[in-house]
């Protein structure tokens, strides 16, 4: 147990259409008396350790927003001091609280009837490089020290929406730079029912995921799981997953699939077997491709066998986006999924189909099938 | 990867937290009032103890003993209950129902300390902005700077007592802090003058928190003779942990205590204030920073002489070279070292057995020299791997060893037996009572402990008598 400071980065998910859900449900729970809970434990971080460093972020709809960062230091008498608090704690209160009123209010004039998702990645996205920022180079107080500070970061994530299937592709961005930063993502679905990625989040970057059960006890849920720094949860009981839906999000019309059908060339993830890949612009033979309808039309699930791609495929021209790195580890998870039981009744996603599958092209696509019962089926 | 191996850094705890303990549960009670107190206090605990604390704190009834147990995974179970007993003896966590509550008091004011709120005013009372009168209050580098000067002058003068010269003599601090260095036993009165004690020379190598909490230490401890209320002092101490750097405060709502206080953390540089009298006093850092952890005196801002953090380099040829022009690290390399050149940035010296026997004759351990080294290592050495040459450091604690080559113990010597078989038969039985130090047969005559004396002579007494 080394004793150094920590940094934490907590998103939150600000939806007003969700909390509003959230007050009004059978167990409510307000942004109001969220808030309160919050700060509690955001002055419990910031108390635990002089060194502690904190950052806090807000998804808005449609805009994600720095609400504060301790290292960012305000002017010392932008606030005015009481002799009864102590002074951290009254910036930190007084900015979160200021902050989140003048986005809220901002908002309600320009959205009003539509629902535009939450940009809970953006949030995650700026939480990221914010600790990149702060691990990567030296504090310039003082000029003291040279090296940069050990900061242990973490992020925890509160959320209280559902998965935006939408958001699949930039939200594993995020857990892979995560990965690479040594990031804990710890994430906690406060409303509504268990979040994919939110659950692949924490796995893959070794925090907790926790669906918080007993709302009214939300203070005691953050305090006990997630404020341990990670040196001293090795000693701690922390909730872990024993069970994680690893599915992925197709790249097309960004559903989440059980059986994905995965470009040969750059590892894209499709819902159906497409002539073209729509990332690489690939084609595909035809012949595979109509073994893979004929399989997908009756029995796709259980008797989907498809041959080794041919030898003499054609290379691709272009490699499209920015989607190499990561797609390797897309296919083996999509390959080691399991839970069985959560796979029907998942929302398909609301985004609309945006691209139509040109057909008589060649495919040369490998299905990579997976049985309910979790075996791989593909080669 | 094992860097820091060679180096004891055990963690420890606060050396606050042993003195807390002996408090009663009264006086205890009475400090856990103040929101201000709990948080500092809380923040001297280790990991493990303030997520115990948290745990509980918005728990409104007892939880049982086993509950909280289960918390923590089996291997760690020591550490779990090293850290409730410390809780339990600083009376912040009772434990013995077999269920387990937070002190009431330090609850109630350690959620005020979170949540807010409150009326005690233990963070300190801000003082009202200037009036238009052209005085301000002091910024954060004339603070640094007189904390500074203040704490190397004291430290300044406790070295320089160590040498003879008498030509080259610092400042003296003020008449309250040569009497704190002398009761706390840092400094002894040697021909009227007063010099550097062998606990002194270790404190020189301590980091400056650490020195700092030393002499807090003794203060704390004189606080009772000087018919100080300890409450009160414990609680301004922690107010100004509190505080926030570069602000001023009132010194309306002081007690008694804490006013005379003031005079004595001017002293140690703890607290400025514009003059004496002043209505206000603003915290330097040395006092905003005594909760936490890792900054060393961070007040060396002032300093032109390039990084403060590290101006040691050590080669494997036991040549010292320390890029400082600081006065008061020369003079405490000058403890172990023995010094050759002195550039205007530069110091050079040798680390040589002579230096380094007279700095262990003065009671500084090979330990703390090898630690001084360690924690005051130029960047640049930090990219060695260890850091420090190993040659040098196993020499520094070849040296410490020679020291104790010789060992004495206070014993009776059993000579002149009459028969070999008289020797023989208490040296058995002396033997069986394990209080044998040293014998040697063809001398018939062996040493024993001072304790086992008796037990011999009743039994040889025994033995001529019947």
């Amino acid at each position: 147990m080394d004793d150094h400071g920590t940094l934490l980065a907590v998103v939150l998910d600000l939806s007003p259409q969700q909390w509003h859900r959230a007050a009004n449900d059978p167990q409510p729970l307000s942004l109001d008396a969220f808030l309160s809970q919050l700060l509690a434990f955001l002055n419990a971080h910031v108390a635990c350790m002089h060194e502690n460093t904190l950052a806090v972020f807000g998804a808005f709809p449609g805009k994600s927003v720095m609400l504060y960062a301790s290292t960012d230091q305000l002017e010392p008498s932008s606030i005015t001091v009481d002799a009864n608090s102590y002074p951290p704690f009254k910036l930190l209160d007084t900015a979160v609280v200021t902050r989140i009123a003048a986005e809220l209010d901002a908002l309600d004039d320009s959205h009003d009837e539509e629902e535009v998702p939450c940009a809970l990645v953006g949030a995650l996205t700026k939480a990221l490089c914010y600790v990149n920022r702060i691990s990567a180079t030296p504090q310039p107080t003082d000029g003291s020290q040279g090296v940069p500070p050990q900061v242990d970061p973490r992020i925890l994530i509160l959320s209280v929406s559902p998965d935006l299937s939408a958001s699949y592709i930039p939200i594993m961005n995020a857990i892979f730079s995560a990965q690479k930063l040594k990031v804990t993502i710890d994430a906690c679905q406060i409303y509504g029912g268990e979040t994919v990625f939110l659950q692949q989040a924490a796995h893959l970057s070794g925090g907790s995921y926790l669906l918080l059960e007993h709302r009214d006890a939300l203070l005691q849920y953050l305090t006990m799981s997630f404020l341990p720094p990670p040196s001293i949860r090795k000693i701690l009981a922390v909730p872990t997953q024993d069970r994680i839906d690893f599915r992925a999000a197709c790249f097309c019309h960004k559903n989440i699939v059980d059986i994905g059908y995965v470009c040969s060339v750059c590892l894209s993830i499709f819902c159906k077997p497409s002539p073209v890949c729509s990332t690489c612009r690939t084609k595909f033979p035809i012949k595979t491709l109509q073994r893979l309808n004929a399989l997908r039309a009756p029995s796709a699930i259980d008797s989907g066998r498809p041959s080794p791609a041919p030898s003499n495929a054609p290379t691709p021209t272009a490699t499209g986006i920015n989607t190499h790195e990561r797609t390797p580890s897309l296919a083996r998870r999509t390959q080691s999924q399991q839970s069985p039981g959560a796979a029907d009744g998942f929302p398909s996603g609301s985004g609309a189909p945006n691209r139509t599958v040109s057909s008589g092209g060649l495919p040369h696509s490998s299905a990579i099938g997976v049985h309910r019962n979790g075996r791989p089926n593909g080669s | 990867m094992a860097v820091d191996d060679t180096v004891p850094q055990v963690k420890k705890e606060h050396v606050l937290l042993p003195f807390l303990q002996t408090l009663n549960q009264t006086t205890l009670t009475s400090l856990y009032k103040r929101p201000s107190s709990c948080l500092s206090i809380f923040r001297l605990l280790s990991s493990l103890e303030r997520q115990i604390i948290l745990n509980l704190l918005w728990l409104e009834s007892a939880i049982t003993t086993s509950t909280l147990a289960a918390w923590v995974i089996r291997e760690a179970k020591p550490l779990y209950d090293d850290a409730l007993s410390t809780l339990s003896r600083l009376h912040v966590l009772p434990t013995g129902s077999g269920k387990l509550a937070l002190n009431p008091t330090f609850k109630a004011a350690f959620r005020q300390a979170i949540a807010g709120g409150g009326s005690g005013g233990s963070f300190g009372v801000p003082a009202a902005e200037h009036k238009d009168d052209g005085r301000s209050g002091a910024n954060t580098t004339v603070l640094d700077e007189y904390a500074l000067e203040r704490w190397e002058t004291i430290l300044h003068y406790m070295v320089s007592s160590g040498t003879d010269d008498r030509t080259r003599r610092p400042p003296e601090p003020s008449p309250g802090v040569r009497f704190l260095l002398k009761t706390s036993g840092l400094m002894q009165e040697v021909y009227g003058s007063l010099r550097i004690s062998s606990v002194g020379f270790q404190f020189l190598l301590y980091s400056p928190h650490e020195q700092l909490w030393h002499l807090l230490l003794q203060y704390l401890h004189l606080a009772d003779q000087r018919r100080m209320d300890l409450v009160d002092v414990l609680s301004f101490l922690f107010m100004l942990s509190t505080m926030e750097l570069g602000r001023e405060y009132s010194v309306q709502n002081l007690t008694k205590t804490q006013s005379a206080m003031l005079e004595d953390l001017r002293d140690y540089g703890l607290i400025w204030q514009r003059k004496q009298s002043s209505r206000r006093f603003s915290p330097t850092r040395l006092s905003t920073t005594l909760t936490s952890s890792s900054p060393p005196l961070p007040t060396k801002t002032g300093d032109s002489s390039g990084p403060q953090e590290g101006f040691i380099i050590l080669e494997t040829n036991y040549r010292i070279y320390a890029y400082t022009d600081n006065p008061l690290q020369t003079a405490v390399l000058n403890l172990f070292t023995s010094l050759k050149y002195r550039f205007p940035n530069l110091v050079v010296g040798s680390i040589t057995r002579e230096s380094v026997k007279k700095a262990l004759m003065n009671g500084i351990t090979a330990d703390q020299i090898i630690s001084y080294l360690f924690t005051h290592a130029h960047p640049n050495m930090r990219k060695n791997n260890p850091l420090l040459p190993v040659t040098v450091q196993d020499q520094i604690r070849l040296w410490e060893l020679e020291k104790n080559r010789l060992k004495s113990r206070e014993g009776y010597l059993y000579t002149d037996f009459a028969s070999q078989a008289d020797y023989e038969l208490v040296l058995k039985y002396a033997k069986e009572l394990d209080i044998v130090l040293w014998e040697n047969a063809a001398k018939r005559c062996f040493f024993g402990t001072l304790e086992g004396h008796p037990i011999i002579k009743s039994f040889i007494e025994r033995r001529s008598t019947g």
